[in-house]
């Protein structure tokens, strides 16, 4: 089989660019008509450091990025042997001390100086890849202007690269169309999403990994009619949601494990109090400040529990970028239907990465609206309450109207179960089972197209609550193999609280690292 | 006049200054002709919170600490609503300091109402930011070693654009005029009400 996906890796401390030439790389990827999966890494400073960023790219369909890499570029001397890993021997490995010289700190002075270097690894990667050099230079003054002194960088690379590395040249198959002309990270995808459910009222405290889509939801308040707020904290965040959703917004706050915490209270008090706030939650590593930049499915279990005292809430995981769009809007919705929190569950890898896609700023969703009595309509005045409450929402503490308000939750609960998204399951007439939630989705579709589909998989995309009716799908295989980014199988913690469940193989990665597909090939080969 | 009333009967002590606030907050909201559905009020948790279930008007009993946000949220998901948050010493000046520092700094066009009892009285009488020091309370025998803070003084510090003022709770007159002055202010105004707790207030130092 001829090599249909290639990957390529940028390297280099942090501020030289490395995210935004990779990006750029990616937007000519796909104006070639390429698919493509994205994935950075930078340490939480502003200076210094390392950061990279790759791009895998396929004709055909693509799911995840790579691990395996083609063409490696160090910007600086020594940004390339720690990834001699990801490295084999056709690999191409750039820099100016790496296997395949580079001269990046002389070349440099012919472009004013070496803030300019990452462009020209891009007419290096232009070169061995045969890319078209109009599209590039397209792409490049559409980003930076057509004075911009990357063009002429651009064409230093392409220029010399023609000149030293015509041996090195790698055969491409072009696409024959442009399916997926557009990039987006799955904090975009999640924001579109918010604005197709007719979300109009997002409060956040930055953190990351969310903060994407607070800056985007901001940068465009105006143009969608966005009441926009950072306030002082994250408990502000939620509470402003309470508050505007009590008066009728479609409103959702966004942040990671940390300020999620401080949330905790309001998420109880909407629950409490029927109030249909959105939470998307970005996980990172944990606990406490961890690992503030990469990534981990470690708040499962905080999701599901978050919140003192028993309520009614919702936890549905997107898989990947077109998943974060669906439940960007979806969450909307199910907040509005049933008035109880709904938690979005990404993470970083999710989040951060890209994907190619086609628009999103004009698909559309469809919008249920809230039943609620809203304030300004006379006649149905009501108190939203914190308080255990009775139907008209005055506090009472007697025996009947609290279990009373137990099975009306408990009722409820069959009704959501009803409403969620359901379970995706991908069958390939296996007798073996891959199940995941969230981000590793993507992973594992990339991991079964290189293992020729050997088995079925099955994503849970809504985590709580949780549907009995799983455990049908599940009765029908021999082995089931579950596959989290967490040390401690969450998702195998809450469904044996739920039902009994007994995986043959748990595999697990909790080091801040997304899986690559090339991993999970080697662990499930052990099985065959 | 208009009626707010739940019918639910207060459950506050016989001689609380509550009773005067409720009161009125009603007369303000009559003498300024606003329709009933298009008020707000979003109560803190409390003594003073309690006074949540004895309005039938559109309100929100929030959280400890967080009305201020809670009713910023609501008036800007729908500015054309009178809002007004309703939270006590402990509240507003202690756990939600915060938010009342980011509401003032933004001139949040919301009124605050603050029943300042020097306590925690529905806790049954810790101490609170504004407790004179050295009063002795369940949460201070020897003595608070904190000196209390002025609500005028410091939002006045952090941005003389908003209406602060600080009167006495048991003038029931100037509670309905300051409030009326407070709802028509176009920004942030706070109107913080100088209380005695009848039941847990008769110790504190003067
Ligand atoms: C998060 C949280 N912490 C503590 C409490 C307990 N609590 C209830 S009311 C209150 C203090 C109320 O004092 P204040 O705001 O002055 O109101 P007052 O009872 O004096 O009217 C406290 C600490 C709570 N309900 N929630
Ligand atoms: S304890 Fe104090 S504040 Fe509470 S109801 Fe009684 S008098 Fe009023
Ligand atoms: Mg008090």
């Amino acid at each position: 089989m001829s090599q249909d996906v290639f990957t390529v890796k940028i390297a280099g401390p942090a501020g030289s660019g490395i995210k935004s030439s990779g990006l750029l790389l990616s937007h000519i990827l796909v104006a070639h008509g390429f698919n493509i999966r994205d994935y950075s890494e930078y340490p939480s400073l502003i200076r210094g450091g390392h950061n990279t960023y790759q791009v895998s790219f396929s004709a055909n369909e693509l799911f995840a990025p790579h691990y395996d890499i083609d063409v490696f570029f160090s910007l600086l001397p020594q940004h390339w042997s720690q990834h001699t890993s990801e490295f084999n021997q056709s690999t191409l490995v750039f820099g100016d001390d790496a296997p395949v010289v580079l001269p990046l700190k002389d070349l440099a002075q012919q472009i004013g100086g070496h803030l300019y270097v990452n462009t020209l690894c891009l007419g290096v990667i232009a070169y061995i890849f045969s890319l078209n050099q109009d599209t590039c230079h397209q792409i490049i003054t559409q980003t930076f202007g057509s004075d911009t002194p990357n063009l002429k960088a651009f064409d230093l690379g392409f220029d010399y690269a023609s000149k030293n590395y015509a041996q090195s040249k790698i055969t491409l198959i072009f696409p024959q169309k442009i399916t997926n002309d557009k990039i987006y990270e799955g904090n975009e995808a999640y924001s579109w999403g918010f604005i197709a459910g007719g979300g109009n009222f997002y409060a956040a405290y930055p953190m990351t990994p969310s903060s994407g889509a607070m800056h985007f939801l901001a940068g465009v308040q105006e143009k969608y009619k966005i009441t926009f707020i950072h306030p002082e904290d994250e408990i502000a965040a939620a509470s402003l949601c309470a508050g505007a959703v009590f008066a009728g917004a479609r409103a959702a706050t966004g942040t990671s494990g940390g300020g999620f915490a401080l949330m905790c209270e309001t998420v109880s008090l909407c629950g409490a109090a029927n109030l249909g706030v959105v939470f998307y939650l970005v996980s990172r590593p944990g606990p406490a400040t961890g690992l503030p930049t990469w990534t981990s499915q470690g708040d499962l279990l905080f999701a599901v529990n978050s919140g003192h005292g028993e309520f009614n809430k919702i936890v549905i995981a997107p898989g990947d970028q077109a998943e974060s769009f669906e439940f960007g809007a979806e969450s909307l919705n199910l907040a509005a239907k049933f008035n109880i929190p709904v938690i979005v569950l990404s993470d970083k890898f999710v989040a951060e990465s890209s994907a190619s896609l086609s628009d999103l700023s004009t698909k559309k969703a469809d919008i249920i609206i809230s039943q609620q009595p809203l304030p300004g309509t006379p006649g149905q005045e009501y108190l939203a309450n914190s308080y255990e409450h009775d139907a008209a929402g005055y506090a009472v503490e007697d025996i009947d109207t609290i279990n009373k308000n137990a099975a009306v939750r408990q009722q409820q609960r069959q009704q959501i179960i009803k409403s969620l998204p359901s379970p995706k399951l991908l069958n390939n007439n296996s007798s073996n089972l891959i199940m995941s939630w969230g981000s590793t989705k993507s992973t594992i579709l990339e991991t079964l197209k290189l293992l020729e589909n050997k088995y079925d998989y099955l994503q849970l995309t809504t985590l709580w609550p949780i549907d009995a009716e799983i455990k049908t799908i599940l009765s029908k295989y021999q082995k089931i193999f579950v596959i989290e980014n967490n040390a401690t199988a969450q998702l195998v913690t809450l469904l044996k609280s739920q039902f009994d469940f007994n995986p043959v193989k748990i595999i697990l990665k909790s080091d801040g690292r997304p899986f690559f597909p090339e991993e999970l090939v080697k662990e499930l080969k052990q099985y065959d | 006049m208009i009626n707010l009333k739940s019918g639910i009967t207060p459950t506050w002590c016989p001689g609380c200054n509550n009773f005067l606030l409720f009161a009125g907050i009603q007369q303000a909201i009559d003498q300024l002709g606003i329709a009933k559905e298009n008020v707000v009020l979003v109560f803190d948790i409390g003594c003073i919170g309690n006074m949540a279930d004895f309005f039938n008007t559109y309100s929100v009993h929030s959280l400890h600490g967080r009305c201020i946000p809670t009713a910023l949220g609501v008036k800007l998901a729908n500015p054309k609503l009178t809002v007004i948050a309703i939270g006590g010493d402990g509240g507003v000046y202690g756990e939600g300091m915060g938010h009342l520092i980011a509401a003032a700094r933004a001139d949040a066009p919301i009124t605050v109402v603050v029943s300042d009892n020097h306590l925690y009285s529905l806790t049954t009488g810790q101490t609170s930011p504004t407790t004179p020091k050295g009063s002795k309370t369940k949460s201070t025998p020897l003595g608070s070693i904190s000196v209390p803070i002025n609500p005028v003084s410091l939002l006045h510090t952090i941005n003389p654009d908003v209406m602060v003022d600080s009167i006495d709770g048991r003038d029931p007159q100037l509670i309905t005029a300051k409030l009326v002055e407070a709802l028509k202010h176009p920004g942030f105004s706070l109107l913080d009400l100088q209380q005695i707790c009848v039941t847990f207030g008769k110790e504190l130092s003067a």
